[in-house]
C-alpha cells in the first residue's frame, strides 16, 4: 500500500516535472487539405504555442505524401487527422519499426464510411435508404455515358476504399441489377459530382465518408445493406484485392488517429501527452464543419472560434496551468 | 482600429465583406449551374456520343487490326519504314506490358482533343494575325489559360457538366490550345512582306494570299505549335483522370498513391510513347509536304 502510494506520487512528480519544463522546441504539424484536419492542426498550433511555448510550423499535406514522409523522413512531426486505413500496412510497419506512434483518436467515434444517397430521394421513396430499394431503381442513378445503366460512384483511384467498394459492388449483386462503377479520379471529382446532382435534385449513389464538409452541407442518407457489420469478414476479405467470396457488410467505423513520429514523442513528452487526449466526437466535428462552411472560414479562424466557445472541451486536454495560459492569451 | 494602422498593415477588406463577396459569387455560380447545367450539358451530347463511339471502336477492334491501321496512317503520312518499325515496337511493348486498353482510351481522347485544338487554334491564330485588336484581346486570355491551375476550373466544370469525358476534353483543350494559336499568329506575322507585296502586285485576293502564301510559308512555325499542343494534351492526361477520364492517367494516379513506382513509370512511358508517335508522324508529314520550300525557311 505504502509502496504504491510512493510510486504513484513519484509518477505525479515526474510528469509534473516534465510539464513544468517549458523547453518545447520547434514542431512541425501537417496541415492536411481538408477542413476538419486543418481545423485540428490550427487548434494544435494555438494550444502548443500559447500553452506549451512550442514553435509551430504548419506544413501543407495530404494523407499519402504526409504519411510517406513521416515514415521515411520523420517530417512533419505530427499528422493531426490520419485515416489510417488508407495506408494501413505502411503505417503499421512504421509503428513496428519504431518510427511512428499513434497518439490517440482524433475522432473518437471513428470515421463513418458507406454508400450514400441524397436525402430528398429518401423523402420521395423511403425504400431508397436500403440497398434493395436502390437495386430495383437503377434508372434513378443516371450513368453519365450510358443511359441504360445506373451509376455507383466509387472511391477515388488508388484509395483503399476503392477495393472495398469494388468488392461490395460484387457482393451486393449490383452488376446484375444494372449498375456500373464509376471512378471519379479524385476526391474533388467525387464531391463535385455530389454537388452537381444535389444542385439539380438528381439521383446520386456512391461512396463517401463523414465527418466531412460535403456531408455537412449536402444532407445525405447512408444506405443500409441490411447486413450489419461483419468486421472480421470486412478486414480479411472486403478490403483485400483477392477477396474471392465477398459478402455484404457495412463499413466498420474507420480509425482516425493523431499520428506522431517517434522522435517527436520522445523529444516533447508534454506536447505528446496533449495529443493523446485531443479528440472530437463526430457530432461536434459536424457542427464545427458546418460553421466553417457557412462562414467560409479557414482553419485558423475556426480554431479561434472553437477555443473561445468550447472551453469545457479543450480544458480537459491540458493541465490547469496550461489552460490558464491559453485562456489568458484568448482574451 | 487606430487611424494609422493602414501604414503598417495593408488595408484589406473587412472579413465580413470578403465572405459576402465569396458567398455571393459561389451562390451565383450554383444558381447558374442549377438553371443552365442541363442545357449546356445537352449541347455537348453529340461530342460525348462521338467520344464514346470512338473509344469503343478502338477497344473493340482486334489489336492487330488497330496496329495495322495505325501503321498504315504512319506510313501514309511519313513514308518512312524506320518510323513504322519504331511505332510497331512501342505499340507491341505497350500491349505486352498489359496497357493496351488504357492506351486505346487515351489515344481516342487525345486524338479528339488534338483535332479540336487544331480546329479551334488555327482559325483563331489567323484572326489574331490579321487584326492587332484581336491579338490584344486574345493574348491575355491565352496567358490565363496557360497559367490558371487546372483544378480552379476543373471542379466548377464538373459541377456543370458532370464527371467524365466532356469536362476532361474541355480541361485538356484549355491547356493545350494556346501554343498552336500563338505560333500560327507568329508564323503568319513573320511571313516576308516583300513576298506579300509581290502577290498583291500580281492581283492576288486576300483569300489567295492567305491560303497560297501566308499559311504555306508559316507552316513550319504552325507545325511547331501543333507539336507543342500535342505534347501538352498528353501531359494533361493525368490531370484529366482526376475528374474521371479513363485511360493511362488512372493507373498513374493509382500507382502514385500506393507508391507502386514501376507501374507508374510504365504507364508514364506509355504516355510518352503516344506523344512521340503523334509528334514524329505529324512532323515528318509536314517536312515531307514542305520539301519544295527548302532553302526559303530556316530549318
Amino acid at each position: 500500500m505504502h509502496k504504491q502510494t510512493f510510486v504513484a506520487g513519484a509518477m505525479v512528480l515526474l510528469s509534473s516535472a516534465s510539464f513544468a519544463a517549458d523547453s518545447c522546441g520547434q514542431v512541425t504539424i501537417a496541415d492536411m487539405n481538408w477542413n476538419s484536419a486543418s481545423l485540428m492542426a490550427n487548434i494544435d498550433k494555438y494550444i502548443l504555442e500559447e500553452g506549451y511555448g512550442c514553435e509551430i510550423e504548419l506544413i501543407p499535406g495530404d494523407t499519402m505524401p504526409t504519411g510517406a514522409s513521416m515514415i521515411e523522413k520523420g517530417e512533419p512531426d505530427v499528422a493531426p487527422e490520419m485515416w489510417s486505413n488508407a495506408m494501413r500496412d505502411a503505417l503499421q510497419k512504421g509503428v513496428d519499426d519504431k518510427r511512428l506512434r499513434f497518439a490517440g483518436s482524433s475522432l473518437s467515434d471513428g470515421g463513418e464510411e458507406g454508400f450514400w444517397v441524397p436525402k430528398y430521394l429518401v423523402e420521395m421513396d423511403s425504400s431508397l435508404a436500403t440497398i434493395d430499394g436502390i437495386l430495383k431503381n437503377p434508372q434513378l442513378f443516371k450513368h453519365p455515358e450510358d443511359d441504360s445503366l445506373g451509376a455507383l460512384y466509387s472511391c477515388p483511384a488508388g484509395w483503399n476504399c476503392q477495393i472495398s467498394t469494388q468488392n461490395l459492388y460484387v457482393a451486393l449483386g449490383m452488376e446484375e441489377a444494372g449498375f456500373d462503377i464509376i471512378d471519379p479520379g479524385s476526391s474533388a471529382g467525387l464531391s463535385g459530382s455530389i454537388a452537381r446532382a444535389y444542385e439539380r435534385g438528381q439521383g446520386w449513389l456512391g461512396y463517401y465518408w463523414a465527418p466531412t464538409a460535403v456531408l455537412g452541407k449536402y444532407e445525405m442518407v447512408k444506405v443500409d445493406f441490411g447486413s450489419g457489420i461483419d468486421e472480421e469478414h470486412f478486414t480479411t476479405c472486403l478490403t483485400q484485392e483477392d477477396c474471392l467470396d465477398p459478402r455484404p457488410s457495412m463499413w466498420p467505423p474507420a480509425p482516425v488517429k493523431t499520428m506522431t513520429t517517434e522522435s517527436f514523442a520522445t523529444r516533447e513528452p508534454a506536447a505528446y501527452d496533449y495529443f493523446t487526449k485531443r479528440s472530437f466526437t463526430n457530432n461536434k466535428m459536424n457542427v464545427l464543419l458546418a460553421w466553417m462552411e457557412f462562414n467560409q472560414a479557414d482553419g485558423e479562424i475556426a480554431a479561434e472560434y472553437f477555443l473561445k466557445n468550447n472551453e469545457e472541451m479543450w480544458t480537459n486536454w491540458v493541465s490547469a496551468d496550461v489552460a490558464a495560459k491559453i485562456k489568458a492569451s484568448l482574451n | 482600429m487606430s487611424d494609422t494602422s493602414w501604414l503598417s498593415k495593408f488595408p484589406q477588406l473587412e472579413r465580413g465583406d470578403l465572405i459576402a463577396i465569396r458567398k455571393t459569387l459561389d451562390g451565383a455560380y450554383r444558381e447558374f449551374s442549377r438553371n443552365y447545367g442541363d442545357t449546356i450539358e445537352s449541347l455537348f451530347d453529340p461530342l460525348l456520343t462521338f467520344l464514346i463511339w470512338f473509344e469503343k471502336l478502338l477497344i473493340a477492334s482486334p489489336w492487330w487490326l488497330t496496329i495495322g491501321v495505325i501503321l498504315a496512317i504512319v506510313y501514309g503520312a511519313s513514308r518512312s519504314w524506320k518510323l513504322c518499325t519504331g511505332v510497331l515496337a512501342s505499340l507491341l511493348a505497350i500491349g505486352i506490358l498489359g496497357m493496351w486498353d488504357d492506351t486505346m482510351r487515351t489515344l481516342s481522347i487525345i486524338t479528339v482533343c488534338t483535332l479540336l485544338s487544331i480546329g479551334i487554334g488555327i482559325p483563331t491564330g489567323i484572326l489574331m494575325s490579321r487584326s492587332n485588336r484581336a491579338q490584344a484581346i486574345v493574348t491575355p486570355i491565352l496567358d490565363v489559360m496557360q497559367t490558371m491551375p487546372a483544378f480552379v476550373y476543373l471542379i466548377p466544370v464538373v459541377m456543370l457538366l458532370g464527371i467524365g469525358k466532356i469536362p476532361g476534353v474541355i480541361a485538356v483543350i484549355i491547356y493545350a490550345v494556346p501554343p498552336v494559336i500563338r505560333l500560327t499568329n507568329l508564323g503568319i506575322r513573320l511571313v516576308n512582306k516583300e513576298t506579300l507585296e509581290a502577290a498583291t502586285a500580281f492581283g492576288a485576293t486576300a483569300k489567295q494570299r492567305l491560303f497560297g502564301i501566308q499559311l504555306p510559308l508559316a507552316m513550319p512555325t504552325i507545325m511547331a505549335g501543333i507539336n507543342q499542343t500535342i505534347m501538352m494534351a498528353l501531359a494533361m492526361v493525368v490531370v484529366a483522370s482526376m475528374i474521371g477520364v479513363k485511360g493511362l492517367g488512372q493507373p498513374v494516379l493509382k500507382s502514385i498513391t500506393n507508391q507502386y513506382f514501376t507501374l507508374g513509370l510504365f504507364n508514364g512511358l506509355a504516355i510518352v510513347a503516344l506523344a512521340i508517335i503523334f509528334d514524329r508522324v505529324s512532323q515528318t508529314y509536314a517536312k515531307r509536304t514542305q520539301k519544295h520550300l527548302g532553302g526559303m525557311n530556316n530549318d
